[in-house]
């Protein structure tokens, strides 16, 4: 008896959940279907769904106006820039943190983490003025030192929740067998911790590529990613949904498939240290 | 025998500082030396044009006779939206999310591509989800309308963006549909990591489910739902590039990012850009300081 109740409401909850997901997901679906229409039948009313005439015409439209390649190399050299970095002063911040604390550790992470509470408007004018003095603005230098420090923070702390779980006794028994901090850091340490390094890096990657404020503020034309190619199309006035939807779509398409795959790593990573 | 000890603690400490400068180096390169700047600035009457003529003007920013940011009626207009939007959308997202990540604890086939599903509107920039719902909530084309008037809930066409009494609420259902997944994550998270032995005694005692869910689930998750909510009300304060996609600079949405931006480059008043976000600055850190020493009080209690 008790099994079928729960069975009967294993069913309804299974139901609730993809209906839920379907809704989320529709903006998301209502994109990808636009971005196959005439820019006619992308204003019909009543809209139409699935009958009409599909056409790649707003992706070649689009390829033409502006060149899609240049803007997506752009957001992974980005992306991919700023996350290296990021690991090369993060892991050994990090390692300090959890392997050497002092009594001041504690502060210095509440510290660290607050300088995620800035509002990026607050700190616009010092920082273009900085880029322009350094010569730095629209180059790929100047955009990547930013995206770096501005998810410095969260990649510290998440290394930090995972070097926390990994026994100090493995790193002690190669110190004394002669390995230096270095060396255990790269040879020990690295490998082991090589599930919460992808989550890091996979969130990074994702923060990076979404950033919008910095990337259409210091960058014009050299170094603009993705974003800022969806930001061109600044007059949704103009009757171009079809053209602005491929465009959004070629603009996620990466990021979207790269999560879908990493999605379990990805979960892990973004739930670890909230709840440690 | 204590020497050693004393001698291993300060090698040690030596190593967490040199591990720990290039760290605390470019930190305090972009949070503490540009922060400084935007203060000094709030003090003179910078303008973006000619930055070098600046001249130090004390607190006329915030305080004149003809007129500082605290006698800005849009200034306080924007306090109060950002406060109104960070109350009404973090309180959803944790509610929504609260019941969502109860749903995805339940074990049931694909799991984990409904799991994927949700988290896509997390994982896309917001430029991109913020033009989509502009085109979705359009008031001659947008889908919702035409969905809303063929189930008869609406009689005509809604301005969802422009109306200045629904343009507020717009912006929070697409920070709800955007963020309420992250929220749902965060708590499955909490509530993967709770014994099962206290669910099965309370359904041999015949406990109904809400009551297992008020008076276990729900304190064992406390913790974690905290933090969490802590972290989003610091996102809400911040928020601006969603509004600023979807509404523009409209009075009616306009948060304290939003003013300020505009301030710095619509208008260029640097000065005067300036001021608001350090009193910005001041509002989050006040905020940050008071959510410390309510856990540390509560945390000390227990």
């Amino acid at each position: 008896m008790a099994r079928k109740a729960t069975t009967s409401r294993r069913l309804v909850m299974t139901f609730v959940a993809y209906t839920f997901a379907l809704i989320l997901f529709f903006p998301i679906l209502w994109m990808v279907i636009t971005s196959f229409k005439s820019e006619a039948d992308a204003i019909a009313l009543p809209p139409k769904f699935l009958f009409f005439h599909w056409t790649l015409a707003n992706y070649i439209d689009v390829q033409a106006r502006n060149n899609y390649w240049r803007f997506a190399f752009n957001s992974v050299a980005l992306s991919f820039g700023s996350t290296v970095l990021g690991l090369i002063v993060g892991i050994p911040a990090a390692y300090a943190f959890a392997f050497a604390p002092t009594k001041n550790t504690k502060q210095i992470l509440l510290w660290m983490l607050s300088t995620k509470m800035m509002p990026a408007v607050g700190v616009l004018v010092p920082i273009y003025l900085l880029l322009l003095q350094f010569h730095l603005l629209d180059t790929f230098t100047g955009l990547i030192l930013i995206l770096f420090l501005s998810n410095l923070p969260i990649m510290i702390w998440m290394l930090y929740t995972y070097f926390k779980e990994i026994p100090h006794e493995i790193l002690e028994a190669s110190r004394m067998d002669g390995a230096s901090r270095w060396k255990e850091i790269v040879y020990v340490l690295s490998p082991m911790a090589v599930p919460g390094i992808a989550s890091t890096v996979l969130l990074n990657i994702i923060l990076s590529w979404n950033e919008t404020f910095w990337s259409l503020n210091v960058t014009n034309i050299h170094a603009a990613p993705l974003t800022a190619f969806i930001a061109s199309y600044s007059s949704p006035e103009g009757l171009f949904w079809a053209k602005l939807s491929a465009a959004s779509t070629l603009a996620v398409a990466p990021i979207v498939l790269l999560g879908w795959f990493s999605q379990r790593q990805l979960v892990r990573g973004l739930t670890f240290g909230a709840v440690k | 025998m204590a020497r050693p000890q004393s001698e291993l603690l300060r090698a040690r400490t030596r190593t967490a500082w040199l591990f720990l400068a290039p760290m605390l180096i470019v930190l305090a390169m972009v949070a503490g030396w540009p922060l400084l700047r935007t203060i000094w600035f709030s003090f003179t009457d910078a303008n973006l044009g000619k930055m070098s003529q600046a001249k130090f003007i004390g607190f006329e920013n915030y305080y004149a006779s003809f007129g500082g940011i605290l006698q800005d009626p849009d200034w306080w207009r924007s306090v109060w939206n950002t406060v109104w939007f960070s109350v009404v959308s973090v309180s959803l997202e944790t509610v929504l999310g609260m019941i969502v990540a109860l749903l995805l604890n339940v074990d049931f086939r694909g799991r984990g591509f409904v799991r994927a599903a949700v988290l896509v509107p997390w994982a896309i920039p917001t430029i991109v989800s913020a033009r989509m719902w502009g085109w979705m909530l359009h008031d001659q084309f947008g889908i919702i309308n035409d969905m809303l008037e063929r189930a008869h809930l609406i009689s005509g066409p809604v301005a969802w963006t422009a109306d200045p009494h629904l343009s507020m609420w717009s912006v929070v259902f697409v920070d709800v549909w955007k963020t309420t997944s992250f929220m749902a994550l965060l708590i499955l998270a909490g509530l993967q990591l709770l014994p099962s032995d206290c669910y099965e005694a309370a359904r041999v005692d015949g406990i109904s489910p809400i009551k297992v869910f008020f008076r276990v689930t729900l304190p064992l998750i406390w913790p974690a739902l905290v933090v969490a909510v802590v972290f989003r009300s610091l996102d809400a304060l911040r928020v601006f590039d969603l509004i600023y996609v979807l509404t523009s600079s409209a009075k009616e949405t306009m948060t304290m990012s939003v003013y300020a931006r505009q301030q710095l480059v619509d208008f260029q008043q640097v000065g005067y850009g300036s001021a608001a976000a350090t009193l910005l600055f001041l509002i989050i850190a006040a905020f940050t300081a008071l959510t410390l020493i309510a856990t540390r009080s509560r945390a000390s209690e227990g």
